[in-house]
């Protein structure tokens, strides 16, 4: 193996390359070649570093200086400063705080040093596509410890102890389900990698698939040992190319070296791996539907029993895990439970991967152990509400998952927590609002998004759903009526105990906590025709304050409605009746005359 | 399987593992309403009505889904419950056009009896006024989707039951809808066989069959007679509706059974439509080019008249349908044979049940029954097709290929001279002409020890192979060649896996009453063709037409007599004399089914007029002759195939012993 002196990391992240990673590799490589660096210095495309608002990044080794939003023209100077004069670059650097301007290390940035990296652990460390770096990280390790001196049984007792639960959503624990397929008789079983992540926004299970394939396919190897099966499936949405790629050549590299296939590592054991492209529907990535759809059936969820321990992919045993669980488990068996177990809080052990957005400094994936709370997310890790506004609320487990607020900013991250206070753990959604933002709105949002999916099986889910998105549409255009509430209400609470799958089960969740911690907002959209956040159109007003207008007419020239008149020099006055709520004449205002209520 | 006690709404009931709540409710009479679910079906529990609370426990349990627990404490009325279901209701309701003033299904439609039982009067929902597709584009089904509750039972039966695969669901949310072959409207389907299944399932108004809504809803109806179908031989379970003296809608019996309650499009359609078919209600003569109206006196005495002279020269004959009763038959068979000792006595169908027959016999010898019952196809893993047509044989038969195939997983061998009728679904395709079929049964039989197997034939070879319970069909058109049929059941026995009640063999036989047929009015040869004849008696039922070998011998016989319900042409053109008898609906008696056992025809529109029965027809007839009408001597199909031995004590034989 060559040795380098120096290596650089340029993210290969859905996120970098769609602000222009691979034209910098290409440069970095052109860059090296003519200054006869190419030797000593290897420039590796990686998986995701999580921080994809500052991409694309660079970083170098073995320095672990930190570049971010690097664009083709700064490479260059990269290569004489950094990498030929030792000098780094400071003006590409992190940008922190007033006490520490420039940043300019990976682990002293405030976005990593809070995070504890398991399943992200290789992510934006190593080539995806080479199985070797992988090996050099210790991959494979467990699965051949596993293979070598351990019995089934041994491995779900490690599970077990490891306090690993389920990171799809409901937290099952993942030692003890895996002993239900494993008692399960069947000469036949089956093990699936759900990557179907249909939840908006989520990106968690597509960088790990990016940034460490390998992991996924060693998780699902030692799980088939465990439980018996010789067959696996990953079932991974069509809309991530890059995901599915990244698999195939990684199943490919394995093969090669003898990790896939018959008789691994010289041991009875064989496996094979096949990946299923998902039609992207959001109710697919539920357990029933899912295989339903692996069998070329429409993707529906049944009712459980039976369950797939003991009926599941062609009614063959079955265990269904989340990538990120997947990813959990081969740094378990390397490890050890003890180590998986000692982070973490009583019930809920290990780290958990969020996807910070919203309105948040610095968005992105974190991987953070369990028992954090949600003021260290997103004020230490995500550096608090974008432009300094006030913070309001946190939705928490995607698009079913609950809105928080301020008073819950102190509670501890678990599966229990969360789920007391009316969110849920889901898949790892974290969305932070502001002021501006709208509860009722946002509820609206959401729900919009589950109706539309809703598999059609369920009256409840298929049809209260609407009804409900109907009374919340009426609210938000000042149609409301306080009897509204109560039927909401109702209809939410059924919805959730009526139907038959998690969809419908957790649909009325944003609902539900918005109108528990944000009813106040609800009754000034009916009551007082106001949306308090001035982000529901139908109910706000734009006027001019006549002492402040100078009558420059800009507000006039820019209106659509043409409902602004008045005289040059003269105050304006905005025609409420024609007036649409599109916001120009207040971005064009050069006094800030117009205000909304 | 062990027992496990549980309390249902305080009342101590018994079930076994792996039933469900709903399973157990129903057997100790505790009402619980239910929508989706359909018995036969798989459960899916997606309507939510079933919902039950077991104490000690918040969640809400499907009924139809649930297995029931030891010790379990099951309520099914509480007020929660009530509140659900009536919740789902209104959001059924509101969320589709379910006016049922304007619905054909008002009266008839299960989701309106559920809203009266719960009191649901009003809606707290604004109606969404829905709307989807009126599907009008088949000629006989519509399905208008803004009366769909979802609730799958036609996409369930279609797929499980028919086999056809028609019918899925496409687009997510509000508007999920049913819809055929993936997009299509159901009248522009490939894979529809025009069967009615998901109309007689559909709870709403739906999908409905156009002939039986205009004609009146099932409340509508002054009875309900159980009965059998009469078309082919599976002799489907039916239910007639009877409305005026009119059939206006028949049903398969119920989706539990073997059959699943299907009919095929001929059940369908036929049965209803023929209470208006022309009839023939009077005896009538010819005269010249038209006929006369006749009494029954004047029309036998002239039967008798020119039966006497052609029965002396052995010029006489009789063709009788095989789509009688066991009964009619005996009464044909007794009056014919016993009475007037004619030897010239046969079936339509003669040919082809001689033909079976004839391949039958080395087995038949060895006193095992040579078939199975046809929906023993359901348990097989391995299907082989001979030169069959099933869904023009007998669509049902078709349907139970289908469905275990795509859902049983039975493999599929096709072995044909013309085109596969399971194109899409086969495993194994074998196109061979009659010539080389007898070589390849040999070598599938032999596995290959006989020498090389052609490479096409290995798939099929390791097919049959592989199975535990592999069952050979036999086309209609096999029984042309008698060995190919002996060697077929050959074939049958070496795979060495025949069902309780005979050798792994499903028979296309084609007239319904084929082995009530053998033992009474099937002829020892075809003297159809022989020559002319100075006098043929022609009993038919009017209900498929006639085939023309039979009514070119009709045209050369000098004087023929038809018995027929229905004034069916080119029949009735043959007829010197015609004589009225019942049609379908106003027999009874029985018949001997491809399924195995015999089954009941009941009468459904008792019948009216100047009708005699034919066992009285032939009674006067034989005194206008001078003769008694004798007891038959042959019963029909009691001692056809009785199985002497066991079936799998059959041995295979050498097709010399046809012979
Ligand atoms: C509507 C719905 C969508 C789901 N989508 C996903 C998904 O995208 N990815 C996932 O891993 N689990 C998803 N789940 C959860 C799975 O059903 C299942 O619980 C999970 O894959 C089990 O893996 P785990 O035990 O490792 O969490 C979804 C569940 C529901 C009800
Ligand atoms: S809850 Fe919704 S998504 Fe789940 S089965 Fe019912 S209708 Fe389908
Ligand atoms: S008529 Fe029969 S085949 Fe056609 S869609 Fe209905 S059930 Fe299926
Ligand atoms: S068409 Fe009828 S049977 Fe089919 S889903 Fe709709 S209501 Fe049910
Ligand atoms: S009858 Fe049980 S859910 Fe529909």
């Amino acid at each position: 193996m060559q040795i380098y002196r120096s290596h650089i990391l340029v993210c290969g992240g859905t996120g970098c390359v769609s602000g222009g990673s691979k034209d910098v590799i290409d440069e970095f490589q052109k860059e090296l070649e003519r200054r006869k660096l190419d030797k000593e210095v290897l420039v590796v495309h990686t998986g995701c570093h999580g921080m994809c608002e500052l991409g694309p990044i660079v970083v170098v080794y073995p320095e672990g200086t930190f570049y971010c939003r690097v664009q083709k023209t700064d490479v260059a100077e990269l290569v004489e400063e950094h990498i030929y004069k030792g000098r780094p670059v400071s003006r590409l650097m992190y940008a922190g705080s007033e006490e520490m301007p420039v940043v300019p290390h990976y682990k002293e940035i405030p976005f990593y040093s809070k995070q504890e990296r398991i399943a992200l652990a290789n992510c934006g460390y190593i080539n995806p596509d080479n199985i070797d770096e992988y090996i050099a990280r210790r991959g494979y390790e467990g699965l051949g410890k596993v293979l070598s001196g351990m019995t089934p049984a041994q491995v779900i007792d490690e599970m077990k102890a490891s306090g690993l639960r389920g990171r799809g959503g409901a937290g099952f624990p993942t030692g003890l389900k895996w002993s239900f397929c494993a008692a399960s008789k069947g000469d036949k079983k089956y093990v699936i990698c759900n990557a179907d992540e249909g939840d908006p926004g989520a990106f968690m299970d597509r960088s790990i698939l990016e940034g460490d394939p390998h992991c996924v396919i060693e998780g699902m190897m030692i799980g088939a040992y465990a439980m018996g099966a010789d067959e696996g499936y990953i079932y991974c949405r069509a809309e991530y190319p890059l995901a599915i790629q990244r698999l195939k050549t990684a199943i490919a590299q394995a093969e090669e070296y003898g990790l896939l296939g018959q008789n691994i590592m010289g041991t009875d054991f064989s496996f094979t791996v096949h990946i299923k492209e998902g039609a992207g529907a959001f109710v697919c990535g539920e357990e029933t539907a899912l295989m339903a759809s692996i069998e070329g059936r429409r993707g529906m969820p049944r009712p459980r029993p039976p369950f797939p321990a003991n009926s599941g992919l062609w009614e063959k045993p079955s265990n269904i895990n989340n990538v990120e669980t997947w990813a959990n488990v081969p740094r378990i068996m390397v490890n050890g439970a003890e180590w998986y177990s000692s982070m973490g809080t009583d019930k809920s052990k290990g780290t958990k991967v969020f996807a910070l957005t919203g309105k948040v400094k610095h968005t992105g994936l974190v991987e953070v152990p369990m028992g954090i709370t949600l003021r260290e997310i997103i004020f230490d890790i995500g550096g608090g509400i974008l432009d300094d506004k006030k913070f309001k609320a946190v939705q928490i487990g995607g698009p079913s998952g609950g809105c928080l607020t301020e008073d819950h900013l102190d509670a501890k991250v678990s599966y229990e927590s969360l789920t007391a206070l009316g969110a849920i753990m889901g898949s790892g959604g974290l969305v932070v609002m502001d002021e501006t933002t709208c509860m009722v709105d946002v509820a609206k949002f959401f729900l919009t998004f589950v109706q539309k999916e809703s598999c059609g099986k369920c009256p409840f889910c298929r049809i209260g759903t609407k009804r409900m998105l109907e009374i919340l549409e009426r609210i938000t255009a000042g149609e409301g009526k306080m009897e509204d509430l109560d039927t909401l209400e109702q209809l939410a609470l059924m919805v959730r105990t009526g139907s038959l799958c998690g969809l419908g089960q957790t649909a009325p969740n944003p609902v539900l906590t918005t109108l528990k911690y944000f009813r106040d907002e609800y009754v000034a959209h009916i009551k007082d025709k106001k949306c308090p956040a001035g982000a529901c159109t139908a109910l706000v007003k734009y006027s001019i304050d006549p002492a402040v207008c100078i009558g420059c007419t800009k507000c006039a020239r820019n209106c659509p409605a043409s409902c602004i008149a008045g005289e040059v020099k003269k105050p304006h006055v905005i025609d409420s009746e024609k007036c649409i709520r599109c916001g120009n004449c207040k971005e064009v205002c050069p006094v800030g005359a117009v205000s909304v209520e | 399987m062990s027992e496990i006690t549980l309390v249902i709404d305080g009342v101590e009931c018994k079930g076994s593992q792996g039933d469900t709540i709903l399973q157990v409710a129903r057997a100790n009479d505790v009402y619980i309403p239910t929508l989706c679910f359909m018995d036969g079906l798989t459960p899916i529990g997606s309507c939510r009505m079933c919902v039950v609370e077991a104490e000690g426990s918040n969640k809400l349990l499907t009924a139809c889904t649930s297995p029931v627990t030891e010790g379990m404490k099951i309520l099914t009325k509480t007020d929660r419950l009530i509140q659900y279901r009536r919740q789902i209701l209104e959001l059924l309701f509101a969320g589709r056009n379910h006016f049922c003033m304007f619905c054909s299904q008002s009266g008839d439609c299960e989701l309106q009896r559920l809203a009266i039982e719960h009191g649901m009067d009003s809606v707290r929902y604004p109606f969404l006024y829905s709307d989807f597709h009126n599907d009008a584009s088949d000629p006989n089904i519509q399905v208008d989707h803004n009366r769909c509750i979802l609730c799958l039972r036609c996409i369930r039966v279609c797929s499980e039951k028919v086999g056809a695969h028609t019918l899925d669901l496409e687009k997510r949310g509000w508007g999920t809808t049913v819809t055929a072959d993936l997009g299509q409207q159901l009248g522009k389907s490939e894979t529809c066989v025009t069967c009615g299944a998901c109309a007689q399932v559909c709870p709403t108004g739906t999908i409905t069959l156009r002939d039986f809504v205009y004609r009146g809803r099932r409340t509508d109806c002054d009875s309900q007679v159980e009965t059998l179908c009469p078309l082919c031989p599976v002799g489907c379970k039916i239910k007639a509706y009877v409305r005026t003296g009119s059939v206006v809608r028949v049903e398969g019996l119920s989706t539990a059974s073997a059959d699943g309650g299907q009919l095929c499009s001929k059940g369908r359609w036929w049965l209803p439509s023929s209470t208006e078919r022309e009839r023939l209600a009077v005896p009538m003569i010819r005269e010249g080019s038209s006929f006369r109206e006749a009494s029954w006196d004047e029309a036998l005495s002239l039967v008798a008249e020119k039966m006497t002279p052609a029965l002396e020269s052995g010029k006489a004959g009789a063709l009788i349908s095989e789509i009688s009763t066991d009964e009619e038959l005996a009464v044909m068979s007794s009056f014919f044979r016993d009475t007037m000792k004619m030897d010239k006595v046969d079936g339509f169908y003669g040919n082809q049940l001689r033909g079976f027959v004839e391949g039958f016999k080395p087995f038949a010898r060895q006193g095992v029954r040579p078939f199975t019952g046809a929906h023993h196809i359901l348990e097989s893993d391995a299907i082989l097709v001979l030169d069959a047509d099933p869904q023009e044989e007998a669509p049902v038969v078709a349907s139970y290929i289908r469905v275990s195939t795509i859902i049983g997983r039975a493999k599929l061998v096709n072995v044909s001279s013309g085109k596969n009728p399971f194109e899409g679904i086969t495993d194994a395709d074998l196109r061979v002409s009659g010539k080389e079929m007898k070589a390849l049964l040999v070598a599938l039989r032999e596995g290959g020890a006989g020498g090389a197997v052609p490479e096409n034939v290995k798939g099929a070879l390791e097919i049959l192979k592989g199975a535990k319970k592999p069952i050979v069909v036999l086309g209609s058109n096999l029984a042309k060649t008698p060995e190919l049929v002996t060697e077929a059941l050959n074939l049958a026995v070496a795979c060495g896996a025949p069902f309780d009640d005979g050798l792994a063999v499903v028979p296309m036989f084609l007239a319904s009453n084929s082995l009530g047929a053998l033992n009474t009015v099937t002829g020892g040869k075809d003297w159809l063709s022989e020559g002319d004849l100075d006098f043929l008696y022609v009993h038919s039922t009017g209900m498929v037409d006639e085939d023309t070998h039979s009514l070119n011998a009709m045209t050369r016989a000098r004087f023929v007599v038809v018995q027929t319900p229905f004034m069916v042409h080119p029949l009735v053109q043959m007829a010197d004399v015609l004589l009225p008898v019942p049609a379908w609906f106003e027999r009874s008696g029985h018949y001997c089914t491809l399924e195995g056992d015999r089954r009941k025809m009941n009468v459904v529109v008792p019948p009216q007029g100047n009708l005699k029965g034919l066992g009285v027809i032939m009674k006067e007839l034989a005194a206008k002759l001078g003769r008694t009408l004798q007891e038959a001597s042959t019963a029909p199909c009691e001692n056809v195939y009785v199985a002497k031995a066991a079936p799998d004590k059959a041995q295979i034989v050498t097709t010399k012993e046809v012979r």
